[in-house]
């Protein structure tokens, strides 16, 4: 059930683009490249208050997947204009960030979001999570 | 006979040397004209722009303000179909049809957007075809340039992007033989021989000579310059073809000033004028510009009309003599009005504060020749509205101090920083009450004692041990007298000269008590406060006196800005950034400024301090906001006032805004100053024009709010009048109870505390169930 809902609002945030087609950004930066990156399962699912921002996170998700890192930080970072309380907005771009092989900005947006996220235990988890690795990672 | 061959030969050797040295000189000229003119790439100053406004349902802002926003970007309130860049209102709907334009992740095409509000929000938003439209973003506001020499300025423009008409009204007035000459006019020529006589003004330069003269020559009138003149002309027509000759002549052209800004070019004199691109421009507007080149400060439509009226329809006439435009075409744009765009006066920059820091910005990253010349796209935070209220409360509010001399004689200074308190974008920057000024930037670099403001590092320092400090703690504000080695004995007074024995920690921070302060702060340790100044972003070296903690410390605006922000984001610390993107002239991406934060300080004594900031508001210094905003906007902040009244402060937030803002003389003279009088209208002022979202403090889990008797500062609950509900560490709160307090309280209290046990206990099957079975 709980996956239906996640396709469900995925599709959903798809019909809802919010911009044109964009031109394909600058290429990650190499070294980003090769970093192992948390596996996809481990991220909660988006929640946004507005469409603005469910488009946003969505193409940021497209962004991401596509490896086009600096694009999807740039679009959430744009979504957090919007809703600068919005918890899992912080912990999408904390992931970004990781991937990026910026394990600093990535726990810090992660603990950011933790103060962020109330009682949404799961969301608490996976920023614990993303810190943990974070701080391995720069060992 | 000897002779006579002696002088034929002398004579054939002169004429032989002076042929060489022609053909020399031409050769010398040929090159030059081709060097240049081929490695010729105009100085294009380094753009910069505002942020783009996003249009979204529940977006804050009133239809008012996006009608403002709109204005400044020239927008017409004249549908014009066909053509973006206008918007029609009606009631509480906004029609707009957005301009194209490249953004840092891709270009945007035109599109046409109808926009509801309601309540001071948008509403609703949709496309041209009734489709709901998650996001618009409205093209970004120029706010100003990074010029070459001479602050030339100019927009490129494509040959094929300039009207036909254009074209030709310029052939028809300026040069009429231009696609057939070899680069001069013979007739012309000799009008212009005459005039080195005569004292006329001379005429009948090609297109060709005159491009030739704005890019290579000095404009002197002898002989010799005109010849090169020719010869450069001739040589250019050698070389290149008519179009690129014309194209080059369209962007160099000169269309007069700008305060200190010189417009060359159609594409931004069409901007300029018009509010337009050059291809949307109307023959008569077309005409209007072709009239301005004889002499755009004589020709100047705002200055002198009638006479600028007289020659555009003069070049109509002669446009229509040649056939080129029909004569309802003629008949049509002989009739209009000049139609020139209310003039916004920008100069280099409206914004000259805000620009001064994004230039010093992009100066650790960019060579100044590359901004001056390689026409970089530089986007900002700049929101101009938060600017605009930031200016209007400014200069109203100076302007009435001045005439009522209440604080000191006439001639009282002051600057304002607003930033978003999330991500540290510098929203707004006034750097003086003469706001167009580019001089001296009070909220940059104006050093001055912050005073109280430097309080909340104390009252945090306390709030990080939550064993020995809550919000009740009493703290002793009795006669102070601090006596250290190598510093002057420190005696600490309240502002009202008074002591006020003991008070509960947050009201003696609500009431700025100096002694209670200082007291609290030596307990602590001056090096421990001092080290969480630093934490919080202050930079700059504080001497490690007792009397820093107080404010014995000069910072700039902005400096206190980033301090505050560190407070205002629950403890993580952005760098104040005004750049988030620059791309090439054609919108390639070049750099990001990312946001980026650090956590200095655990949510929780931050928490505790921001809501004892609220306090400052709701019952302190601060309480003079109440005719501002209205309660539920719950703001924090803090007042400052310094020594002999020398300087106002008030810094503080909202749910979306940090504004901080001082009030002084520039010889920091003795006057009557105090924050919550001189600073303070002014931060209530722009903050009310701004619509703040309300300031809901995102609460720790270890953080639990407990009603407090305020008379016993025990616990209380609704039988007690006037009870307050404060936040605690867990386990720090007072566990007796207040003697109004009644077997009800706490039986509604052990309700709750259940209430809560339950809903934990919840959210743990939850998540064993979760793990159980997946997601």
């Amino acid at each position: 059930m709980r996956r239906f809902i996640y396709v469900v609002a995925l599709f959903a945030g798809c019909a809802s683009q919010p911009e044109q087609p964009r031109e394909p950004g600058p290429a990650p930066a190499p070294e980003a490249q090769q970093l192992p990156a948390p596996p996809p399962e481990r991220v909660p699912p988006p929640r946004a208050e507005t469409t603005a921002v469910a488009g946003l996170m969505d193409s940021a998700r497209t962004d991401t997947a596509a490896g086009r890192l600096t694009n999807a930080a740039a679009t959430l970072e744009r979504a957090l204009r919007i809703e600068p309380r919005n918890a899992r907005l912080w912990h999408e771009l904390a992931l970004v960030r990781f991937r990026q092989g910026d394990y600093a900005q990535a726990e810090s947006l992660a603990a950011r979001s933790n103060t962020l996220a109330g009682s949404d235990a799961e969301l608490r988890s996976a920023n614990q999570r993303l810190i943990d690795d974070a701080r391995s990672a720069r060992r | 006979m000897a002779r006579r061959t002696k002088l034929r030969k002398f004579l054939r050797f002169a004429l032989l040397a002076t042929l060489l040295a022609a053909a020399g000189f031409t050769l010398f000229l040929d090159i030059r004209v081709r060097d240049e003119f081929e490695g010729r790439r105009f100085a294009l100053p380094a753009r910069i722009y505002a942020r783009p406004l996003e249009l979204h349902v529940g977006l804050r802002m009133p239809q008012a303000d996006v009608l403002d926003e709109l204005k400044l970007l020239g927008y017409r309130d004249i549908p014009r179909p066909g053509e973006p860049g206008w918007y029609l209102r009606e009631e509480n709907r906004l029609e707009i049809a957005l301009r194209p334009f490249v953004f840092w992740d891709g270009a945007q095409p035109a599109r046409s957007v109808s926009v509801a509000f309601e309540g001071g929000k948008v509403s609703m938003l949709r496309d041209a075809a009734g489709t709901d439209v998650p996001l618009a973003r409205v093209e970004p506001l120029a706010i100003g340039g990074i010029y070459p020499a001479g602050n030339e300025d100019r927009v490129l423009v494509r040959l094929t992007e300039v009207p036909q008409h254009l074209v030709q009204a310029l052939v028809a007035v300026e040069d009429r033989s231009f696609y057939r000459h070899a680069g001069f006019d013979v007739r012309g020529l000799a009008r212009a021989v005459r005039s080195l006589f005569t004292d006329r003004v001379q005429g009948g330069s090609t297109i060709t000579q005159q491009l030739v003269k704005n890019f290579f020559l000095t404009p002197e009138r002898t002989i010799r310059r005109k010849a090169t003149e020719l010869v450069m002309a001739v040589l250019l027509e050698i070389h290149y073809d008519k179009n690129e000759i014309l194209e080059t002549y369209l962007n160099e052209i000169y269309f007069g000033q700008d305060r200190d800004r010189a417009i060359h070019g159609v594409g931004l004199a069409a901007q300029f004028y018009f509010g337009k691109d050059v291809q949307y421009l109307s023959v008569a507007e077309s005409a209007l510009l072709v009239a301005m080149i004889r002499g755009p400060a004589h020709y100047d439509p705002y200055k002198h009309p009638a006479r600028t009226l007289e020659r555009r329809n003069l070049v109509l006439r002669e446009t229509r003599e040649q056939g080129q435009i029909s004569l309802e075409q003629y008949a049509a744009a002989r009739s209009s009005p000049l139609g020139v765009t209310r003039k916004s006066g920008m100069g280099t920059s409206p914004y000259p504060a805000f620009l001064k820091l994004v230039h010093r910005q992009l100066r650790r990253d960019y060579d100044e020749k590359d901004l001056r010349s390689e026409g970089l796209r530089i986007f900002t935070t700049l929101d101009p509205r938060a600017q605009g209220a930031a200016e209007n409360a400014l200069t109203k509010r100076l302007a009435q101090f001045d005439k009522e001399k209440r604080f000191g004689q006439p001639g009282l200074e002051g600057a304002v920083v607003i930033t978003d308190p999330q991500s540290g974008e510098v929203q707004a920057m006034v750097g003086g009450r003469d706001v167009r000024y580019s001089g001296y930037n009070r909220a940059l670099d104006a050093g001055r004692p912050v005073g109280s403001l430097l309080k909340p590092a104390i009252y945090l320092t306390a709030l990080s041990e939550p064993s020995r400090y809550t919000l009740l703690t009493p703290i002793d504000d009795g006669p102070f007298l601090w006596k250290s080695r190598g510093a002057p004995d420190w005696e600490p007074l309240n502002y009202d000269k008074k002591f006020h024995g003991m008070v509960p920690l947050r009201l003696a921070l609500a009431h700025s008590y100096n002694a209670a302060a200082a007291r609290l702060g030596t307990d602590l340790g001056v090096e421990k406060v001092l080290a969480n100044v630093r934490k919080l972003g202050v930079e700059r070296d504080v001497r490690p006196f007792a009397s820093s903690m107080l404010g014995a410390v000069d910072m700039s605006p902005f400096e206190v800005a980033q301090m505050y922000q560190t407070i205002a984001s629950g403890g993580f610390r952005a760098p104040l950034r005004s750049i988030r993107e620059v791309t090439t002239q054609d919108g390639k991406p070049l750099q990001r400024y990312p946001l980026a934060i650090e956590q200095a300080f655990p949510p929780e004594p931050i928490y505790l301090l921001a809501a004892a900031m609220q306090d400052v508001v709701r019952e302190g210094t601060g309480q003079g906001l109440k005719s501002y905003l209205p309660p539920e906007v719950a703001v924090a902040g803090k007042t400052g006032t310094t020594d002999e009244q020398r300087d106002a402060w008030f810094a503080g937030f909202s749910g979306d805004r940090l504004a901080v803002v001082w009030v002084g003389y520039d010889d920091n003279r003795a006057a009557r100053l105090s924050g919550s009088a001189a600073a303070l209208p002014i931060w209530g002022d722009l903050m009310s024009a701004l619509s703040p979202e309300p300031l809901a403090l995102a609460r720790p889990p270890s953080i639990e709010m407990v009603s407090i008797d305020p008379q016993s500062g025990l616990r209380g609950g609704v039988s007690c009048p006037g009870a307050v509900e404060l936040p605690f560490m867990q386990g720090s709160a007072p566990q007796e109870r207040a003697p109004c307090s009644g077997p009800m309280d706490a039986a509604v209290e052990a309700a709750g505390e259940v209430g809560q046990a339950v809903s934990k206990g919840v959210e743990r099957a939850k998540s064993w169930l979760e793990r159980l079975f997946g997601r």
